[in-house]
C-alpha cells in the first residue's frame, strides 16, 4: 500500500510539528530557515499520497542525510501547520521529480 | 451540463450557511449542476438547515473532493474566503482545475480583507468579490449578484 500523509499523521507519532494554526505565509518562513534544502512544487501536486495546499510556490524542505522532508499542512479550521518527518529515500526522489524550482 | 463547485470554508462565520443555501440556488438557476465541498461541520450545518435538499442536493468532503479532483470536472469554481486558509485551498483548488472562478471573500477586519484580496489577486485570475460582513450576509448578496449578472453577460 503506498504512504498517505493523513493516515500517516493519525496513526505516528513519528512526526514533529515546527509551527501550527499559522498563516501559509508563516509557513513558508520556517520551512526555508529549518531545511537544508528546498524544492518548490506547484499547488495540488500529490505528496505522499495528498494534494499539498497553498500559494506556489509552495517549498518543501529536504533533509537528505536524515531523510527527513518539511512541508506545510493546511486544513480549512486550523490554518497551517509545518511538519518535519521521516521518509524514504524513493519519496524525496518522487518530491524532486515534481520541482518547479529548486 | 455546466458543473459548478462551490468550496465552503471553516464554518466559523455565520454569513457563510444562509449565502452557500443562496449561491446554490442562483447557480442552479443558471443552469449549473451544483456540488458544495465542505469540511464535515460545515455540511451538518447545511444539513440543518436545508433538510429536504431543496438547494444544496451535492455535498463532498472537502479533502476526498481535492484528491480525486481532474481538470475537466467543474466549468466554474466559486469559493467562500474568510480566513487564511481558506485562500490557500482556493488557489489550489483553482491552480489545478484552471476553469472561470469567483472568490467571495468576506471579512469585518479590513485588513485581514485586503491581504486575502491581495493573495487572491497576485495568484488567480478569478472575480474577486469582496466585502466587509461576518454575520450580515447581506453587503456580500449585493455584490455576488452583479457579478454573477456580469458573469453571465
Amino acid at each position: 500500500m503506498s504512504f498517505c500523509l493523513d493516515t500517516y499523521l493519525r496513526e505516528s507519532e513519528n512526526y514533529e510539528i515546527l509551527l501550527s494554526k499559522a498563516s501559509f505565509k508563516e509557513s513558508k518562513k520556517i520551512i526555508l530557515n529549518h531545511s537544508p534544502s528546498v524544492v518548490y512544487v506547484n499547488a495540488g501536486e500529490k505528496i505522499l499520497g495528498v494534494r499539498i495546499i497553498g500559494i506556489p510556490p509552495i517549498p518543501i524542505g529536504i533533509d537528505e542525510n536524515n531523510d527527513k522532508i518539511t512541508l506545510s499542512y493546511t486544513k480549512p479550521c486550523y490554518g497551517t501547520s509545518v511538519i518535519e518527518l521521516p521518509v524514504n529515500k524513493e519519496d524525496i526522489k518522487n518530491i524532486k521529480s515534481l520541482a518547479i524550482k529548486s | 451540463m455546466k458543473n459548478a463547485l462551490i468550496l465552503l470554508g471553516c464554518p466559523e462565520a455565520p454569513a457563510q450557511i444562509p449565502m452557500a443555501v443562496y449561491a446554490n440556488y442562483k447557480l442552479t438557476a443558471l443552469g449549473y449542476h451544483v456540488t458544495v465541498a465542505s469540511t464535515p461541520s460545515v455540511m451538518e450545518l447545511l444539513e440543518v438547515a436545508d433538510p429536504l435538499e431543496c438547494y444544496v442536493k451535492n455535498k463532498i468532503d472537502i479533502d476526498s473532493c481535492i484528491n480525486d479532483l481532474t481538470g475537466n470536472s467543474f466549468n466554474f469554481l466559486l469559493g467562500f474566503i474568510h480566513k487564511d486558509a481558506a485562500v490557500s485551498y482556493f488557489v489550489t483548488f483553482y491552480n489545478i482545475l484552471q476553469i472561470k472562478s469567483m472568490a467571495l471573500v468576506f471579512e469585518r477586519d479590513g485588513k485581514l480583507l485586503d491581504n486575502f484580496i491581495e493573495n487572491l489577486e497576485e495568484n488567480t485570475k478569478a472575480t474577486i468579490v469582496s466585502a466587509r460582513a461576518y454575520h450580515n450576509p447581506k453587503p456580500l448578496k449585493i455584490k455576488f449578484d452583479k457579478a454573477i449578472k456580469q458573469l453571465e453577460g
